[in-house]
C-alpha cells in the first residue's frame, strides 16, 4: 500500500473513532484521545506509551500559564476587585457608548496581546466586560461573540503572537517586522467587531445595574485592584527592558506573583486552597483538550496523517489555497490548536514565499484568521470557555450565529493581507 | 458502608494504575534514551580529549560540558573547528564528525572536533514530532546506536523559557522557545542560560585556540530555501565560493553558496564571524525527515530519506532541492559533509600556507557512499577500553 | 533558583489534580485528570 492510501486509512479510522466516541456520549477531550489511540493502532504502532506521553507534554508550558493566570483572575474575583472595577466603569461611562466600547476593546486586547493566548483575555477580562455589555441590553450569546472574537484578535496581536512565532521559528525566519502587520488589523477588526455587534446596545440603566451587580467590599480601593496587574506588567516590562540582568521568570511565575499580590491585598479573607482546587477543576476541559490534542498531533505525525494533510493543502492550486484559507486555517486550529502552526503554517508560508509573496505580511494575515477556529468543534476550546465565562444559557449555535458577520470580515481581511502581502510589505518596519 | 463508594474506589484505583503503567513505560523510555551511551573510539590523530569547561569553567558538571577532540599535527599551522550536533536532530553532521574523530590523522596544524555541541538537545525528542528515540548505523561488526535528539535543549536542563527571547547582545526578539536553540544563542552570554553559556564557551574555545575557520554542520528540510549550500560569513565568501566550484565540478555533487544575512541574529555563521577572528561557515545537507509534509515518521525515513509526500511536494515545485524515489540516504548526506570539510581544508591551506591544516584518513563523498558510514565506525568491543570516551 | 520554583509550582498543581481526581464521581473526568497529570508527574520525577 502506498503512503497516501495508508495515511488516508489511518485518518479515516481516527475520524470514525472520534465520531463513535461522541455517539457513545464520551466527552470531546476523551474522544480526541480515542481518535489518537485508534490511529496509533491502525498505523501499526500498537499502544505507543512513549509517543502518547510525549504528545501529552506538547502544551505543558501553556497548561502552566493557563493554571497560573486563571488562579490570579479567580483570586481577584474572590477579593471583590472585579465587581469594584465594573461598578466604577459603569458609573463613569454609562451614558456614552462609543468611548465605552473603545475602552472595553482595549481592555480585551491587552492580556491576549501580551501572553499570546486568547483564553487569558477571556479569563482575565471576559467576566467583567460581559457584565458591562449585558447591562447594555445586548443578549448573552452576542456578548460572548464579541468577547470571543476580540480575544482571538488579542491572541494574534503583537508583541506575542504564538502562531506567527511558532511558524516563523519553523521556517527559520526571525520574528521581526510583525508588529504593525499584526497590530493594525487586530485593532481595526476589534473595533469593528464591538461596534457592529453592539450597534443595538442601549445606555445602561445605572440604578438598576448597580443594584444587581455584586457589591464590592467596602475596603476595596483602586490600588488594591491595580497593584497585582501592575506587578504583572512590571515583571513583563522588566524582563523585556533588562533581559540580560533580570532573571528569566517565565509567564507562569509572573502570573503567580500577581496571584500572590491579589491574595495578600484582598480586603476579604480568601480560601486559597479551595480557590486553587476550583480553578483546576474549572480548567479541566481546557487543559484536558490541550493535553489530548497534543497526543493527537504526535500520533498524526507518527502515522503520516499529518504529512497527508500538509501535502494535500500545499499542492492545491494557489487560488484555491487563497479562497479556502478561511476554512483551512480555522479547521486546523479547531483540531490541533497551536499544532496548526508547524503542521500547516510552515508549509503554507514556504509555499507563499516560493510564489513571491511577502512571508511576514502573509503570516500575519494567516495569524488573524487562525483564532476563529477556537470556536468550532471538535475542540472549540476558547468558544466553550467564553460561553461558560459569560454564562450563556442558549445553545452553542446561537453564539456562533451572532459572531458570523464580524468573523467573515476577519477572515476576508486576513485573506486579503495574504493575497496583497507584497503591496503591504511597507508595514514590516519593526 | 454502601457498595457504591467501594465500586467507585475500585474504579479509581484501576484508572490510576493504568495511568501509572502508561507513565512508567514512557518514563522508562525517556530515561533510557536520555542516558543512552554513545561511545567514541578516538582515532590515530586524536592527541587529546578536552572538555568544553576547560574553556569556560561554569559549564562544568552540566549536560553541555561536552568532549572537544583535539587532533594536533607534528608540524605547526592553523586551526579548524568542526562543530557537530548544534542541532542533534540533524544526524549527518554528527556522523560526519564521528568519522573525523575516529579516522582522521593530522600532519599539520590543529583540528578541533565537537560531536555534540548541544548535548542537552541530544537527550530529548521533539514534542509532537513523533521522532524515534534513537537510530542505528549498521557496521561490518554489528551496529552503533545514537540518540535521536532535538533542535532545542531539554527543559530538564533549562527551565523555564522567557516570555519572549531577547537575543544577546543584539536585543533582537525571537520566539521564546529559541532560547534553547544553540544556533540562535551565539555568541552566547557568560551569565545566561545553559544554551547561552554553551555558545559563549564555544566562542571562548575559538578565541583561546586562535581558530581560523569554524564549520558548523547541519541538515535542512527540502522545503527550506537554504539547503545543499555553504552559508558563509563575509570573511569566508571567497573560501566558500571556491569550495563550491571545486565540489560542483570535481566533488561529485552540487553545492551552493549563500551569504550570511546580517538581520539573522544568533546563528553561528553570523555571530562567530562577527565576534571572533575566525571565518564562520555553515553547511546544510538535505534531510527529508524534517519536512512538514513528511509521511510516517520513523527510523527508516531518518536513514533513507525516502518519502512519497516529499516527492509529491517536489513535483509541485515546492522544494529547493530535488528528490526522487531514491530519497536522500544518510551515507549521501554524511559524504557531502566529509567531502566539503576536506575541500575547505585544502583550499584554505593552499591560500594560507602559514595557517595550513592538513588532514588525511577521512573518506570522501563517493567513498562514504560506496562503503557506508558504518565502515568508518570502529568496533567498540575490540577497542582499548581505556581509550573509549562517551558523548 | 527560578527553576526550583517551577518544580514547586508543578508539584502544587499536581497535588491539586490528585485531590480533584479523588473527589470526582464521573469516570470520564477521572480518566482526563489522570491523563493531564502524567506530564506533571514525569516532570517532577525529572524524566521528561
Ligand atoms: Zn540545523
Amino acid at each position: 500500500m502506498d503512503a497516501t492510501a495508508s495515511a488516508a486509512l489511518v485518518l479515516a479510522v481516527m475520524v470514525a473513532a472520534y465520531i463513535a466516541a461522541r455517539v457513545l456520549k464520551i466527552s470531546t477531550e476523551l474522544s480526541l484521545l480515542a481518535a489518537a489511540l485508534a490511529g496509533a493502532l491502525a498505523g501499526g504502532a500498537g499502544l505507543p506509551a512513549r509517543h502518547i506521553v510525549e504528545g501529552a507534554f506538547t502544551y505543558f508550558d501553556i497548561v502552566l500559564i493557563f493554571v497560573s493566570a486563571t488562579l490570579f483572575m479567580n483570586l481577584l474575583k474572590e477579593s471583590g476587585g472585579a465587581a469594584f472595577v465594573v461598578r466604577a466603569i459603569l458609573r463613569r461611562f454609562h451614558r456614552r457608548k462609543s468611548p465605552l466600547f473603545v475602552l472595553l476593546a482595549v481592555l480585551l486586547l491587552i492580556p491576549g496581546a501580551l501572553t499570546g493566548a486568547g483564553s487569558v483575555t477571556v479569563l482575565i477580562m471576559g467576566g467583567m466586560v460581559a457584565t458591562v455589555l449585558s447591562y447594555m441590553d445586548i443578549p448573552r450569546p452576542r456578548v460572548a461573540a464579541i468577547i470571543f472574537l476580540i480575544a482571538g484578535l488579542s491572541a494574534a496581536a503583537p508583541p506575542v503572537s504564538l502562531w506567527a512565532m511558532l511558524t516563523a521559528a519553523g521556517v527559520n525566519m526571525p520574528y521581526v517586522g510583525f508588529f504593525l502587520p499584526l497590530l493594525v488589523p487586530c485593532v481595526v477588526l476589534s473595533l469593528m467587531t464591538i461596534f457592529i455587534l453592539g450597534r443595538k446596545a442601549r445606555p445602561v440603566d445605572l440604578e438598576k445595574a448597580l443594584e444587581e451587580l455584586p457589591q464590592a467590599p467596602p475596603k476595596m480601593t483602586w490600588l488594591r485592584v491595580a497593584a497585582p496587574f501592575l506587578a504583572f506588567f512590571l515583571l513583563v516590562i522588566a524582563g523585556r527592558a533588562f533581559p540580560f540582568s533580570f532573571p528569566i521568570l517565565g509567564l507562569p511565575l509572573m502570573f503567580m506573583a500577581a496571584a500572590l499580590a491579589a491574595f495578600l491585598l484582598s480586603p476579604v479573607k480568601i480560601a486559597f486552597l479551595r480557590t486553587s482546587r476550583e480553578t483546576v477543576h474549572q480548567l479541566l476541559p481546557l487543559i484536558g483538550t490541550l493535553t489530548c490534542a497534543g497526543i493527537l498531533v504526535q500520533i498524526m505525525a507518527l502515522t503520516g496523517v499529518r504529512g497527508l494533510i500538509a501535502i494535500t493543502t500545499v499542492t492545491l492550486p494557489v487560488t484555491v489555497v487563497f479562497l479556502t484559507l478561511f476554512l483551512i486555517l480555522p479547521v486546523s486550529e479547531a483540531v490541533l490548536m497551536w499544532g496548526a502552526a508547524p503542521v500547516l503554517g510552515v508549509p503554507l508560508v514556504l509555499l507563499f514565499n516560493t510564489i513571491g509573496l511577502d512571508p511576514v505580511v502573509a503570516l500575519a494575515g494567516m495569524s488573524v484568521i487562525w483564532p476563529l477556529g477556537d470556536a468550532i468543534p471538535p475542540t472549540a476550546i476558547i468558544g466553550r470557555l467564553t460561553t461558560a465565562t459569560v454564562g450563556v444559557k442558549e445553545p452553542y449555535g446561537q453564539f456562533l450565529k451572532h459572531g458570523l458577520v464580524p468573523a467573515a470580515l476577519i477572515a476576508a481581511a486576513g485573506t486579503l493581507m495574504v493575497v496583497f502581502s507584497k503591496k503591504l510589505s511597507f508595514l514590516t518596519v519593526f | 458502608m454502601s457498595p457504591m463508594p467501594t465500586a467507585m474506589t475500585m474504579r479509581k484505583i484501576v484508572i490510576a494504575a493504568l495511568g501509572a503503567a502508561l507513565g512508567a513505560a514512557a518514563g522508562l523510555s525517556f530515561y533510557q534514551s536520555r542516558h543512552l551511551p554513545e561511545p567514541v573510539v578516538p582515532g590515530p590523530g586524536v592527541t587529546a580529549v578536552k572538555k568544553l569547561s576547560d574553556y569556560f569553567g561554569p559549564l562544568e558538571g552540566t549536560a553541555n560540558d561536552v568532549n572537544v577532540y583535539v587532533l594536533e599535527g607534528a608540524e605547526p599551522g592553523g586551526a579548524f573547528l568542526v562543530l557537530c550536533g548544534t542541532h542533534p536532530e540533524e544526524p549527518a553532521g554528527r556522523l560526519a564528525g564521528w568519522i573525523f574523530a575516529e579516522n582522521a590523522s593530522v600532519s599539520k596544524g590543529r583540528l578541533f572536533v565537537i560531536l555534540t555541541a548541544n548535548r542537552s538537545a541530544s537527550t530529548v525528542t521533539r514534542l509532537g514530532g513523533a521522532y524515534p528515540p534513537d537510530y542505528t548505523i549498521v557496521t561490518p561488526w554489528g551496529g552503533r546506536t545514537f540518540r535521536m535528539g532535538d533542535r532545542w535543549s531539554s527543559p530538564l536542563d533549562q527551565w523555564p523559557d522567557p516570555e519572549v527571547y531577547v537575543h544577546y547582545p543584539s536585543r533582537q526578539e525571537l520566539a521564546y522557545i529559541d532560547i534553547r536553540n544553540l544556533n540562535r544563542t551565539f555568541p552566547g552570554r557568560p551569565g545566561g542560560t545553559l544554551t547561552e553559556k554553551t555558545g559563549h564557551a564555544i566562542l571562548e574555545l575559538i578565541r583561546k585556540e586562535r581558530v581560523d575557520v569554524v564549520i558548523d554542520l547541519h541538515e535542512a528540510e527540502l522545503q527550506y530555501p537554504v539547503i545543499s549550500t555553504i552559508v558563509a560569513h563575509e570573511k569566508g565568501a571567497d573560501l566558500a565560493t571556491l569550495t563550491s566550484m571545486m565540489l560542483s565540478s570535481e566533488g561529485g555533487f552540487a553545492m551552493g553558496v549563500e551569504n550570511s544575512p546580517r538581520a539573522l541574529r544568533g546563528l553561528s555563521h553570523r555571530e562567530i564571524g562577527d565576534n571572533s577572528d575566525a571565518v564562520s561557515l555553515l553547511l546544510e545537507a538535505p534531510q527529508p525527515f524534517l519536512d512538514a509534509t513528511r509521511g510516517r515518521t520513523d527510523r527508516a525515513l531518518l536513514l533513507t530519506g525516502r518519502d512519497e509526500f516529499v516527492v509529491r511536494a517536489g513535483k509541485q515545485g515546492l522544494l529547493f532541492e530535488k528528490i526522487d524515489d531514491a530519497g536522500w540516504p544518510i551515507d549521501v548526506r554524511v559524504g557531502r559533509h566529509t567531502s566539503t570539510i576536506l575541500q575547505i581544508l585544502e583550499i584554505w591551506s593552499e591560500d594560507n600556507p602559514g595557517r595550513a591544516v592538513v588532514a588525511g584518513g577521512v573518506p570522501r563523498y563517493d567513498e562514504v557512499i560506496k562503503s557506508g558510514t558504518g565502515a568508518y565506525l570502529k568496533d567498540v568491543k575490540t577497542a582499548d577500553p581505556a581509550k573509549i570516551v562517551y558523548e | 533558583m527560578i527553576t526550583v520554583l517551577y518544580y514547586a509550582l508543578t508539584a502544587f498543581v499536581a497535588v491539586l489534580l490528585v485531590r480533584n481526581f479523588i473527589d470526582r464521581k464521573k469516570w470520564q473526568e477521572e480518566v482526563l485528570y489522570v491523563i493531564v497529570l502524567l506530564p506533571f508527574v514525569l516532570r517532577i520525577l525529572r524524566l521528561k
